[in-house]
């Protein structure tokens, strides 16, 4: 197994290595294979060399904390004041934000080198994160395929080793199906678990950041440092976990109650299927008991999932208007003519889609018809979700009913690539934590995700689940080659 | 229902959008599709009547607000640091060619 954060920041602080020499060798794992994998899409190695510089200090003068000095990558829809942020758009091209996030805040506080942003589909909106401006990143496992997306270029960079760890951005499935396309881990905390602002806004009541790891206890140690309430977003929740996670992991599942829902199943590739049972028999050889539920609201989640995102969205993009920044066409009559020239000159032919959908849905007519009705579908979603976990401690399921696509796939429709976010979706609905875990390969060595779903703010047990599957199933899926070694 | 080119093109107008004859026959196309998937919630289970709440209404006590406090503004020039100000204005000509 290759060196997880406390084992890099155990030689960082014994100084067996420093944090330059560390960058170092990330920057040039990324200078040999980025140009073939397009996991970055701006580099940015001045800032990182200077901000080793100051984690060596920080190493040095004793009691720095886990993530001080650890090389890691940001997804483009993250601002970073003066840094490129971009979200992978034609219409934010040359955009440099004037502020941190607040996860970005975090970690720079902390010492965290950033390397640079990473790739992932416009405006985080797709599965494939094909719809960049930049081209697609291509999956490490094999470059014949796509990562997954919307944060494809953050599991691009972990899988390969050119980042420690990243962080992604999950509305609909975003952290969690490219982590099982490409064989990581990635958690998406409890809607309010860590603060979104800085986060280029996509679906505003589904967003939430998380990290993207190569281990269950490096998603804890970084969900550790960037969780917490935020007076800069209301929505935010400073809950109280009690002791770090990272540091309550050793756990049995004896008497753990495990809910598995048959509909999580229907029309899921067999091979996928056949592993989840493969992880089931092995939670169950050691004492957990598995539940069999129902789950009726869930066939409905995905079109009440795209009219509540694409509605959002249709709001939030509203602000792209070639004003105040990010790309402006060239040549324009009046002020309307110069706004919806700049939005269709700048937006992809996904987020159009999109844009145009949620102006549907939220028109006179037809708001009550699906906008009312999908969010009153989505407390039938939130209660029966509150019902299981009466019952269970946790879900399992597949994290996507297919492993990754061929690149440049034209076989889908847009509805048939929607398709494909069934098992993601109905966790965002409901605002609970869900962690992505590999849990072994197809027959094409294409790697399989397997799905822990918990109740709001229940990480911990999220995390127990999905680390006491990992140390007993052991590498089901072979680490990634190539990228920096330490 | 079949969606038209006229209603394609009005949406796209209250979207601020525009298409190309052969982008709106594409978009059209596509966009029936849409309709017809999104429709599939009102096949579906009724929502029950209960108060719609957003997920952070479940999470977020009305009595638990910030204070309304004035804080620092960003500075103008960091703000108009994307684009060509004019005075400390964002500035847009009234046509360009």
């Amino acid at each position: 197994m290759r060196a997880g954060i406390a084992e890099l920041a155990e030689k960082l602080r014994n100084r067996e290595i420093s944090a330059v020499e560390l960058t170092k060798v990330y920057i040039k794992a990324i200078e040999e294979l980025n140009p073939t994998l397009n996991a970055y899409v701006h580099l940015t190695f001045d800032t990182a060399l200077k901000a080793a510089e100051q984690a060596d200090q920080m190493l040095k003068e004793g009691d720095a904390p886990p993530l001080c000095g650890i090389p890691m990558a940001l997804k483009d829809n993250i601002c970073t004041d003066g840094l490129p942020t971009t979200c992978c758009s034609k219409i934010l091209k040359g955009f440099k934000p004037y502020y941190d996030a607040t996860v970005w805040e975090k970690l720079k506080k902390q010492g965290a080198v950033l390397l640079g942003k990473t790739n992932m589909d416009e405006f985080a909106m797709g599965s494939t994160s094909e719809t960049s401006c930049y081209g697609a990143p291509l999956n490490p496992r094999n470059t014949d395929y796509v990562t997954g997306g919307s944060s494809g270029g953050s599991a691009a960079a972990v899988c390969a080793n050119l980042a420690v760890y990243s962080l992604g951005s999950d509305t609909g499935g975003s952290i969690r199906q490219p982590a099982s396309f490409c064989g990581v881990v990635g958690l998406k905390p409890t809607y309010g678990a860590v603060s979104r602002y800085g986060l280029i806004a996509y679906g505003s009541s589904l967003d939430q950041i998380g990290p993207l790891t190569n281990s269950v206890k490096d998603a804890a140690i970084v969900f550790d440092a960037i969780k917490g309430g935020d007076k800069r977003d209301q929505t935010s929740v400073d809950y109280d976990y009690g002791a770090p996670l990272a540091e309550c992991l050793d756990r049995d599942v004896k008497g753990m109650r495990i809910g598995v829902a048959e509909e999580f199943f229907d029309g899921i590739n067999p091979e996928i299927k056949s592993k989840i049972e493969e992880a089931l028999n092995l939670f169950e050889k050691n004492g957990a008991k598995i539940e069999n539920i129902r789950f009726p609201a869930l066939k409905i989640a995905l079109p009440v999932y795209y009219i509540i995102a694409c509605a959002e969205a249709s709001s939030n993009l509203g602000r792209y208007d070639g004003i105040r920044y990010g790309y402006r066409t060239s040549s324009y009559t009046s002020i309307d003519d110069m706004i919806v020239k700049t939005r269709s000159e700048g937006f992809g032919d996904e987020v159009k889609r999109r844009i145009m959908l949620g102006t549907y849905v939220l028109s006179s007519g037809y708001y009550d018809a699906y906008y009312k009705k999908a969010c009153l579908i989505r407390e039938e979603i939130n209660r029966e979700f509150d019902a299981v976990f009466e019952k269970c401690d946790v879900l399992v399921a597949p994290t996507a009913p297919n492993t990754a696509f061929p690149l440049n796939y034209r076989g889908a429709s847009p509805v048939e690539m929607y398709l494909s976010d069934i098992c993601t979706v109905p966790v965002n609905i409901a605002g609970v934590p869900a962690i992505s875990i590999p849990c072994g390969a197809d027959a094409k060595g294409l790697p399989i995700g397997m799905q822990i779903i918990g109740k709001r703010f229940d990480e911990a047990t999220v995390l127990q689940a999905a680390h006491f599957y990992e140390q007993c199933a052991g590498e089901v899926i072979g680490a990634y080659e190539g990228g920096a070694r330490v | 229902m079949a969606i038209t080119k006229t209603e394609i093109e009005k949406l796209a107008r209250l979207a601020k959008l525009s298409f190309s004859d052969e982008e709106l026959e594409r978009f059209t196309a596509e966009f029936d599709e849409i309709i017809a998937f999104a429709d599939t919630i009102n096949q579906s289970i009724e929502g029950g009547t209960e108060q719609i709440r957003s997920v952070g209404a479940r999470m977020v006590s009305f009595d638990d607000l910030r204070s309304d406090e004035v804080v620092p503004s960003l500075p103008n020039e960091k703000i108009l640091s994307n684009v060509e100000g004019y005075n400390g204005f964002f500035s847009v000509e009234r046509s360009k060619k």
